[in-house]
């Protein structure tokens, strides 16, 4: 089996790709915005898996089959070392930009149809039903990540550009 | 700001820090050996902001110029940490709330 660092190598490298998609998607106005935001929720998920794997007290094998999940990721990465790097004395900024963070991570993870089918189907891959209709994502405008195009959101999708430009893969074990 | 010199003043220096920005942070358990520096600082911040998920997710992060060692940082729910008090198997391998050390809200935070 490859090793954990190559995992996290390659988590990191498939994130980094899901973005730059999602940045080029988010450029063309005539495409359906559940486009981009699949890409989005798979550059989150990636990039979480990929610090998770630097966890070495996890089981590789059950790294690779849980679902890891984006909103915890930003609550850790917003704790990391980096951000107080990022955020040094501006604390009252980051205490509103963690409250926003939080609430618009939930909502991408949400995104992937297997996150909370029944009480959030509005997934950003395939149709559900809304009573007697059938929703399509390519129909559907997504109000509750209308957020992200606030300076808000936009702060959280730095933090996810940040997440995947500082990843570094672990060190190889001694 | 000079950095911290040694693992534990780093240590303690980021869980000041989650007190100051996490206003809903209730308690930090440091699951590392201070004493080892290969070892990488580990936490488990209770946070009621979380989103519960029922399972405990640590993640790594790189060393900064200030906090110059390796960070894990796994965030639970308070109901989470309860759940982790009755069965403590679920907590990730190495890992033990009765061995860590416990850091509480400070009042001024």
């Amino acid at each position: 089996m490859p090793s954990r660092e190559a995992w996290a190598i390659g988590f990191a490298a498939q994130s980094r790709s899901d973005w730059y998609v999602y940045g080029r998607l988010t450029a063309d106005d005539q495409i359906p915005a559940c486009h981009e935001l699949h890409y989005l929720q798979m550059a989150c998920e990636k990039i979480a898996k990929a610090y998770r794997c630097r966890d070495t007290t996890a089981s590789l094998e059950d790294l690779l089959k849980r679902h890891v999940g984006f909103a915890k990721f930003i609550g850790s990465f917003l704790a990391s070392p980096s951000i107080k790097e990022a955020y040094r004395g501006r604390d009252a900024q980051l205490r509103q930009v963690a409250k926003l963070a939080r609430a618009l991570a939930r909502e991408i993870e949400k995104l992937a149809p297997a996150v909370d089918r029944a009480g959030s189907p509005e997934n950003a891959e395939y149709p559900w039903e809304a009573g007697d209709e059938v929703i399509p994502p390519c129909q559907y405008s997504y109000p509750r990540l209308s957020l992200l195009t606030s300076p808000g959101g936009r702060t959280l999708l730095k933090l996810v550009a940040r997440a995947i430009q500082d990843f570094q893969p672990p060190s190889p074990p001694p | 700001m000079s950095a911290p010199q040694t693992k534990d003043a780093a240590a303690r220096n980021l869980i000041q820090w989650h007190f100051t920005v996490e206003p809903e942070l209730r308690e930090v358990y440091r699951m590392d050996d201070e004493g080892s520096l290969e070892e990488p600082i580990r936490l488990l911040e209770v946070n009621a902001a979380s989103v519960p998920t029922g399972s405990i997710e640590p993640f790594g992060f790189s060393p900064t110029e200030e906090i110059p060692f390796r960070t894990v940082i796994a965030e639970i729910t308070p109901e989470e940490l309860e759940t982790v008090r009755s069965h403590p198997e679920a907590l990730p391998e190495g890992w033990s709330l009765s061995r860590a050390e416990r850091f509480i809200r400070p009042q001024s935070a």
